[in-house]
């Protein structure tokens, strides 16, 4: 691990409540490590289990995913079904020996700057402990 | 080829300060597709607007990265700015680095790394976006009211006042619903018959309104705008256009049967109206118990009629309307007295339910207002209430609370006393809950100067003992077990959904609760709104409400209608989902997480008309954005425009480089 | 295998179906799938415990579909995947004949022994047959009882790095020949995710990263739909042992969603549907 090495986090969010809780985070200017990177989909729904594979397959460390808490969503149900799917990505993901401590779910709504803020520390600080996420990215160099 | 214009703002020292943002201009310069990018102090300022304006023309750009606030904030300011320079909005995207970047790091590099990051995502995803149209669809200005209680007939003639037609369905034979059957109302014990119906007056009057009785929906089709609602209208045997209601066919009918009317307490004809204020005031026959239509016999009415309005061979009738909106308006039923045995629901006839009381003391009730008790007519000289019946009891009945019985209750009590000065009255209650205008002091007012004697507790039995009722409860403030003897027993049951409510509902394709009761889209920012467009609730059809809340949310659902049927064309955004019709295979997922039932199967058929196979079809004009039916679709068969997979992938990408 | 003969003739001669699936046999320990167009081929038809493929699989096909009406014989196993067909739109019911065979089971992939995937088995006895042929075989659990199998464990037990290993040792034998998504019944996409390249998310070559993207999705899109036939794993001519992943989602689906696939056509697979109260103590 080189000295100045940073985690790459992606994270995946909702437009209508983990958006707009890290922009509440920026309103009210909670300070967090700069380490991830914000994708913005409509809603949790629309977060694709496939995201994560990409996401470490291009050098994330981990993957953050975040969308309203149940009965928030703007669209009513998609992150009930969000769920269901993030269940069994986890759980093949597990199966699979991919280091689930860096696939971060959580519930973050548009009020909840602190949240987001902290959720994104915590994040970084663990993914710093664990290093880079060698095992995957080494995927990308053996070819056969 | 791309051709990309990145924007940089300073956003005056919001961004500057912690993000150098002329660095960020310039490395946006080598990202491949960049062919101009520029820093500038105030992007959104006229001057700002104007830069991206020009550079959009002068470099034929076909794409446009703003990088600056959230896009919460001005998505819709430079889109606005890219439609006005001839560039579809839909190709502009914006990066947030004040909110993401300069507003929540302190660091300059780590500010300005960011920054370019963010930037680098975006070209990457733009250079992919594909321009969208903004969806219009045409709206059919008309509106369906279905139910005709006080809060459809509020909702009807609110539309109709905007100039919209209405069409109100009511499943009875006439409108006015329960209130028509109430006696004076709280908190100001006006007259419910003197304050309805005008009101029913009125919208039987106003000429934009159709009054369907006697009807209930049987199908609907479309979506919001452009619904079709098939009308089942219920064999009536009376021709209503012809009966001009002279009332000769109900006089000289030989048969009497309880009339639902009157709660059972009093008796009608089997050709009859409901109540004399009845709208429209024409009969119908009962065909379970007119002995024409169940032995051949009699045929009195028919004879008797003077315009010939009697068909004994009348049948069901169906009739199509299109309409734009639907309000739905249902009401409630209230628990029988038959379903609490244990208080002698059934078994005694001086065990009534509220809205029996209502009918036994009203003026125009079978009794014609004096008061006598079913049994055996006498003046019951004391008489218990029993609230929360059915309600607030989660082990053996409903769970919620039906709201309006502390105040009809204590409005009851008064109605006894003003019959019966001499007379007791007991309530017994767990808590008493009277938060409306005027309201605490309604109950007040029974309690200190009507003599109603409130007692805190639940009655645990009730029987019959000689002549009298007794009611056994506990008296949780004195904390003693006590006996009523009276001689009438009024239960506040609990309302409940209407029977039919959850067919209704799913021929609707809107949500309902376990209750019954229907679902708003938002229970605090959209309660009169459903989960499927262009259909709207009022009224206890959503849970237990009193009259003023009811009617408030009749004119709210209104002003929605009117609101959605102002304008010729119902205009939306384009981020929709589209299916490939050449890769779906129609397994039905995204049909089954759609959570707008935007989604249904489509046949494709071959040039003789074969079904070859089905496909799944978004209806745009239902579809909401959302993008859930995207990862349920194992075939990448189904994109949400704005947000397709190769622009998201394209974001996730540009870490790569990062 | 009498009635089982007699039955084909019937549905061929009185042209109830235009084709029927059976097996014959292919050597003196196996079986294969034999495609009966008249009386004939009928003769060949047998069942016994080698009859191993999930001849469901055939109904995917385009020419198969094409037809008015096909008989195939089915085990109660293979039973499942077709509910799952019917779910899903994929096939008519009154397109199909299903000739249920009853079980007791079969044999191994390499004609061992009984085959593990019979110790897990609920429908000895088929259900949602037109005709079910063969004597009952009594049912060893109960419908509501959740399945377990046993080879997970050891794949459980073992820690998050051992089973990175685990499968970069078994990936790395993938030679991608998409044999496991031919043979599964439930892969009937004409157009796979994989050859699809806007974006491409799987790399199609077969390297590390490509293996183990494709695995990823292939059992990811069997989340809650596979029936543990264990067709793919079978066809695998690399021998990696796929079930693992299709069973530890199927555990998954029953612990998390108490749902097991391929028993009521009527209804839907577990990612289709929620419900408001689903386990989320991994959500933070």
């Amino acid at each position: 691990m080189s000295e100045n090495w940073e985690p790459k986090i992606i994270t995946f969010v909702c437009n209508w409540c983990t958006y707009a809780g890290a922009d509440l985070a920026g309103t009210s200017r909670f300070k967090y490590a700069s380490n991830i990177r914000i994708i913005k989909t409509p809603c949790s729904g629309r977060i694709d289990p496939m995201f994560i594979v990409s996401a470490f397959e291009k050098g994330a460390d981990a993957v953050l995913i975040s969308g309203c808490h149940p009965g928030d969503c703007h669209y009513n149900e998609g992150n009930y079904n969000a769920r269901r799917k993030f269940t069994m990505m986890k759980r093949l993901l597990d199966t699979l020996g991919v280091d689930t401590r860096r696939v971060v779910f959580a519930w973050c709504s548009a009020s909840e700057g602190i949240k987001f803020s902290r959720l994104v520390n915590e994040v970084t600080e663990s993914i710093k402990k664990l290093g880079p996420y060698t095992d995957y990215h080494s995927l990308n160099q053996e070819e056969r | 080829m791309a051709r990309i214009g990145v924007f940089v703002c300073w956003c005056g020292s919001n961004i500057a300060e912690t993000v150098e943002v002329s660095k960020v201009a310039e490395v946006s310069k080598s990202i491949p597709g960049v062919v101009y990018s520029v820093d500038y102090k105030y992007m959104c300022s006229d001057p700002g607007q104007e830069l991206v304006k020009n550079a959009i023309k002068e470099y034929k750009l076909t794409g446009v990265v703003v990088a600056s606030c959230s896009p919460r904030m001005h998505e819709k300011t430079f889109r606005k700015a890219a439609l006005e320079a001839g560039l579809n909005p839909y190709m502009l995207e914006m990066a947030n680095i004040r909110e993401q970047c300069s507003w929540v790091h302190n660091n300059m590099d780590e500010g300005t790394q960011k920054s370019i990051d963010l930037v680098r995502m975006m070209v990457e995803k733009v250079k992919r976006n594909k321009p969208l149209d903004d969806i219009s669809i045409p709206v059919t200005k008309k509106a369906m009211v279905i139910g005709g209680g006080v809060t459809g007939i509020q909702a009807a003639l609110d539309i109709a006042s905007g100039g919209i037609p209405v069409v109100l369905v009511e499943k009875e034979s006439s409108i006015g619903g329960k209130m028509s059957a109430l006696d004076e109302t709280f908190p100001t014990l006006d007259c419910s018959q003197c304050i309805l119906t005008p009101k029913m007056v009125e919208v039987a009057q106003h000429p934009l309104v159709q009054i369907i009785s006697y009807a209930e929906i049987e199908k609907l089709e479309g979506f919001v705008g452009n619904f079709k609602a098939t009308i089942r209208k219920k064999a009536r045997y009376v021709d209503v256009d012809a009966c001009t209601g002279c009332g000769t066919c109900w006089q000289k009918c030989p048969v009497k049967v309880d009339s639902e009317f009157e709660q059972g307490l009093g008796k009608r004809k089997a050709i009859f109206i409901p109540f004399p204020q009845a709208i429209p005031s024409r009969p119908r026959i009962d065909a379970e118990n007119c002995l024409k239509l169940t032995k051949d016999r009699c045929g009195i009415c028919e004879k008797v009629c003077p315009t010939k309005a009697i068909h004994y061979d009348d049948k069901d009738e169906f009739m199509e309307v299109e309409v734009g909106a639907i309000v739905v308006a249902t009401g409630y039923k209230i628990m029988p007295v038959s379903a609490f045995p244990e208080y002698g629901g059934g078994q005694y006839p001086d065990v009534v339910t509220s809205l029996q009381f209502e009918r036994m003391v009203c003026a125009s009730g079978p009794t014609l207002g004096d008061l006598k008790r079913p049994s055996d007519g006498k003046l019951p000289e004391t008489v218990v209430f029993v609230k929360c019946v059915g309600s607030r009891d989660p082990e053996h009945y409903h769970s919620y609370c039906s709201k309006i019985c502390c105040m009809y209750v204590a409005k009851q009590t008064m109605l006894y006393r003003h019959k019966v000065h001499h007379g007791n009255c007991y309530v017994f209650y767990i808590d008493v809950r009277s938060n409306g205008k005027n309201y605490e002091e309604f109950v007040r007012r029974a309690q200190e100067q009507e003599g109603a004697q409130y007692i805190r507790g639940r009655v645990s039995s009730i029987y019959k003992d000689g002549d009298d009722m007794v009611v056994e409860g506990a008296d949780t403030l004195t904390n003693s077990q006590i006996k009523v003897k009276c001689d009438l027993v009024v239960l506040a049951t609990a309302m409940e959904a209407p029977d039919g409510i959850k067919q209704l509902a799913q021929k609707l394709g809107i949500g309902y609760d376990q209750h019954g009761f229907l679902t708003e889209a938002h229970p605090k920012l959209r309660p009169v709104e459903t989960a499927t467009a262009g259909i709207f609730l009022a009224g206890c059809a959503l849970s237990p409400r009193d009259i003023p809340d009811s009617v408030s949310e009749g004119s709210a659902a209104a002003a929605k209608v009117l609101g959605l049927l102002s304008k010729d064309t119902l205009d939306k955004e384009g981020v929709v989902a589209i299916v490939n019709e050449l890769t779906c295979v129609g397994c039905q997922n995204c049909i089954r997480v759609c959570p707008y039932n935007a989604i249904e199967l489509k046949d494709i058929c071959n040039r003789q008309g074969e079904l070859q196979r089905q496909v799944a079809h978004v209806n745009p004009g239902l579809c909401t954005g959302c993008g859930t039916c995207t990862p349920s679709c194992p075939s990448r068969s189904i994109e949400l425009q704005g947000f397709r997979d190769t622009e998201l992938y394209a974001e996730i990408n540009a870490l790569a480089e990062l | 295998m009498q009635e089982l003969v007699k039955k084909a003739k019937e549905l061929i001669e009185s042209k109830e179906v235009d084709l029927l699936i059976g097996y014959q046999s292919d050597g003196e320990k196996g079986a294969k799938p034999l495609f009966v167009k008249n009386t004939q081929q009928a003769e060949k038809l047998i069942f016994n415990q080698y009859c191993l493929n999930n001849l469901v699989t055939y109904l995917k096909r385009p020419d198969v579909k094409a037809l008015k009406k096909v008989a195939v014989v089915a085990k109660g196993c293979d039973i499942r995947s077709f509910v799952m067909l019917l779910s899903e739109n994929q096939v008519s019911r009154d397109a199909i004949f299903i000739i249920g065979m009853t079980c007791d089971h079969v044999v191994s992939p390499d004609g061992t022994g009984e085959n593990e995937k019979c110790t897990t088995c609920k429908v000895h006895n088929p259900h949602l047959a037109d005709v079910v042929l063969g004597a009952p075989v009594p049912e060893k659990i109960a419908k509501d009882k959740p399945v377990h199998y046993a080879q997970l464990e050891k794949l459980n037990a073992m820690s998050q790095e051992e089973r990175w290993a685990f499968w970069q040792e078994e990936l790395s034998r993938c030679i991608r020949c998409y044999a496991c998504r031919q043979a599964c019944p439930l892969c009937y996409c004409e157009r796979c995710i994989v050859d699809f390249n806007t974006p491409q998310w799987i790399d199609t070559r077969s390297n590390p990263r490509g293996n183990f993207a494709w695995n990823i999705v292939r059992a990811l899109h069997l989340a809650g739909r596979c029936i543990n036939c264990g067709e793919c794993e079978r066809v695998c001519p690399a021998n990696i042992p796929l079930m693992l992943l299709n069973q530890s989602l199927q555990e998954e689906a029953q612990e998390k969603f108490a749902w097991e696939a391929g028993y009521d056509p009527e209804s839907q697979p577990p990612l289709t549907t929620f419900r408001k109260e689903d386990d989320e103590d991994f959500i933070r």
